[in-house]
């Protein structure tokens, strides 16, 4: 079977041999299977891939090798409420859930439906789980929890940190989810699969950040039945290479969704925010805002798609904004929002801009005392954290302090 | 106070480079207030960067001093530690910065540039209600971003009420009572008035007498290419209005 995988990927790397050789000892699974053929089809996604042209994981990541440091510091620890702890592929689970919320273990690997789209999230489908360990992880929320659960994706140096939750919304309850993505392995992958069913409703709060020796994907795919309300917002700081990406679809009507993201880049730091929302039912309405700020050696990507079938999405109502600011020379950013619409009676805004900070702003704080680094930072955290006001008020505070530390030097 | 020798200076850079000031010589004796007034495109605003350091206004010889300190090699934050104040003649909207966050982060900013302690939160508060209600700015309005969705008028109010949080030594108020109503410019003036005092001047860039009548010059100049054209009391405002520039400059020249 081995010699028969290796040859899967053509001219495979040093880390899709290893991913491949990983796939390899798992037992047989079906399901598994089919994922990881998805992911076979095209090996790492590389820049020949239209999705993936500003990202170029196979590039970004040669080999499986761990990274000097560990993981980054959680800024969500001070909160309480349940935690799962995700590191080198290891799952710590909470002692205690709050009522309304369960925890369930299935020997076999759930369905990633969406996995010839999303090769990453195929991947981690086909690897999640720990070794004689039940294969999937799914947390099922049955009433409205006030807590919020927490899940901490973070390794000390290890190679890869492959990671897999399946969370189902029942119908009229609710969840705040809080993500941190610490990094601390060369290759962090996290696939979420998230059902809300009628009238229930979720938060996804998001902070990501890695070092410049860490590819992380960070993979999503979200499903909205009647009436469901979900939102979305993330901080991301990037990594070598990082990719949080989103898959939505409207499922049945009035659903609405928010997706909000505020990327920071520094030298040496690639982030990219990819998302495909599909308008799959009538009424269903979208927001989405994504703001960026760059610095000299940094790179900010947004991807972002509406796609509006002809006869389900009529009614829809749904606006795309992505913002960003180059704070010096040499930063960058690419921005590609699409719009696919067949529907007639439809409402869609989108805007994209991209420039440098406003002069005569800057010069007004200054005239008032302020200096030059201070003034920029004031300036681009209002700018970047307007993103940020969707999360749930603690988590929104933390999210701009973190902001506000990157931006003032940390 | 402020002294300003044989200043010229151009907007531009390189071969776009043009010259606006063009031998300006004035002096603000501490206590004093003066005004200017002068046509339009005269070079008025372009003094009032020229001396708070804003970027592609170039000063290409001649002195500015303020209390004998040389200020046109002082990044623009320094000059206002130094206590330089401009009331824009555009004031600037910030989105996501609301006034008091701004101001407060504008004072402590000159403080600590002074090597003075913070001011505590509520001493803040306190003050920035008092003057605020001297120049019928509500707490709501003190919330909201600055100058966003603020009327023309709010605006210049929003500026004054700047000046009298952070009591600059030198305040150089460009145009502050265009878009003012009857009222509001009362009140300004009314503020104006307040920070007078014998360690602090002001200029006052006008084009209108009415200004002028609630606060009383000690001296009026005439800015026009570039150049102080001719200075005078009081009353030299007034022929103004009624002769005109053609008419005082005509003279002059
Ligand atoms: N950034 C700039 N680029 C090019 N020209 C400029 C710039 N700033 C000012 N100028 C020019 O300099 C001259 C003086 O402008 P300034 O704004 O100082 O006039 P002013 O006396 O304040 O006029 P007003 O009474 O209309 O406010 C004008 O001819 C103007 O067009
Ligand atoms: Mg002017």
């Amino acid at each position: 079977m081995a010699t028969d995988l290796k040859s899967i990927i053509p001219n495979a790397n040093a880390a899709e041999l290893e991913l491949v050789a990983r796939y390899a000892m798992r037992g047989e699974d079906p399901r598994r299977e089919r994922a990881f053929s998805a992911f076979a089809a095209s090996g790492l996604p590389h820049r020949r891939m239209e999705a993936w042209r500003w990202s170029d994981f196979r590039a970004a990541l040669p080999a499986l090798e761990a990274p000097e440091g560990a993981g980054a510091v959680d800024p969500f620890s001070a909160l309480s409420g349940p935690l799962i702890e995700i590191s080198a592929s290891q799952y710590k689970l909470p002692s205690e859930l709050p009522a309304g919320m369960r925890l369930i273990e299935r020997a076999d690997a759930d369905v990633f439906a969406p996995a010839e789209k999303m090769p990453l999230g195929a991947l981690t489908a086909a690897l999640a789980g720990r070794k004689g360990a039940p294969a999937s992880l799914v947390i099922e929320v049955t009433e409205p929890v006030a807590e919020p659960l927490r899940i901490v994706a973070r390794s000390d140096r290890s190679e890869a940190n492959i990671a897999r939750i399946t969370v189902l919304v029942r119908p009229g309850a609710h969840l705040d989810l809080i993500e941190s993505h610490l990094g601390g392995a060369g290759f962090s992958s996290y696939l979420l699969d998230l059902t809300l069913q009628a009238g229930a409703s979720a938060t996804r709060t998001l902070y990501q950040i890695g070092a410049g020796d860490e590819a992380q994907a960070i993979t999503a795919n979200v499903e909205a039945a009647a009436e469901a309300r979900f939102t979305q917002t993330a901080l991301a700081f990037g990594a070598k290479i990082a990719r949080i990406e989103t898959r939505l679809t409207h499922q049945e009507t009035g659903s609405h969704a928010v997706l909000n993201a505020a990327y920071l880049a520094a030298k040496g730091r690639h982030v990219d925010l990819t998302s495909h929302i599909r308008h799959g039912a009538e009424a269903c309405t979208t927001r989405q805002l994504t703001k960026g700020a760059v610095l000299a050696g940094g790179r900010g990507i947004f991807q972002g798609k509406f796609m509006v079938p002809r006869k389900v999405g009529q009614r829809t109502d749904a606006a795309m904004q992505h913002h960003a600011l180059l704070l010096e020379y040499g930063a960058e950013v690419f921005a590609k929002p699409e719009l696919e619409i067949y529907a007639d009676d439809v409402e869609c805004a989108h805007g994209n801009t991209c420039g440098a900070l406003d002069g005569d702003q800057l010069f007004y704080l200054r005239q008032r005392g302020i200096p030059e680094t201070e003034a920029k930072a004031l300036l681009t955290q209002a700018f970047v954290t307007e993103a940020l006001e969707s999360a749930p008020d603690l988590a929104a505070e933390i999210l701009r302090a973190a902001a506000e530390a990157w931006l003032l030097g940390k | 106070m402020l002294n300003l020798n044989d200043l010229h200076a151009s907007v531009g850079e390189g071969d776009e480079a043009r010259p606006i000031l063009k031998g300006l010589s004035l002096e603000v004796p501490a206590g004093e207030v003066h005004a200017i007034m002068g046509p339009n495109g005269a070079g008025k605003s372009t003094l009032s960067y020229v001396l708070t350091g804003r970027e592609g206004y170039e000063v290409t010889s001649g002195t500015a001093t303020l209390n004998g300190e040389n200020i046109l090699e002082m990044e623009p934050e320094a000059r206002a530690a130094a206590g330089l104040f401009l009331s824009f003649q555009y004031p600037v909207e910030i989105p996501g910065v609301p006034v008091m966050t701004f101001v407060r982060t504008a004072m402590n900013a000159q403080r600590k540039l002074r090597g003075e302690e913070e001011i505590s939160a509520p001493d803040f508060i306190k003050k920035a209600r008092e003057v605020g209600g001297q120049l019928n700015l509500n707490a709501e309005m003190l919330k909201r971003p600055v100058n966003v969705g603020f009327s023309g008028g709010e605006k210049k109010r929003l500026e004054i009420f700047q000046m009298m949080m952070l009591e600059p030594r030198f305040a150089i108020l460009d145009e502050t009572d265009s878009g003012l109503d009857i009222d509001a410019l009362k009140t300004v003036a009314a503020g104006v008035n307040a920070l007078r005092a014998p360690d602090r001047g002001m200029l006052v860039i006008t084009h209108y007498q009415r200004l002028l009548d609630h606060i009383k010059p000690d001296r009026v100049h005439v800015l026009s290419a570039g150049r102080i054209v001719k200075s005078g009391g009081p009353e030299l405002a007034l022929r103004l209005e009624e002769e005109g520039y053609d008419g005082v400059i005509g003279e002059a020249a």
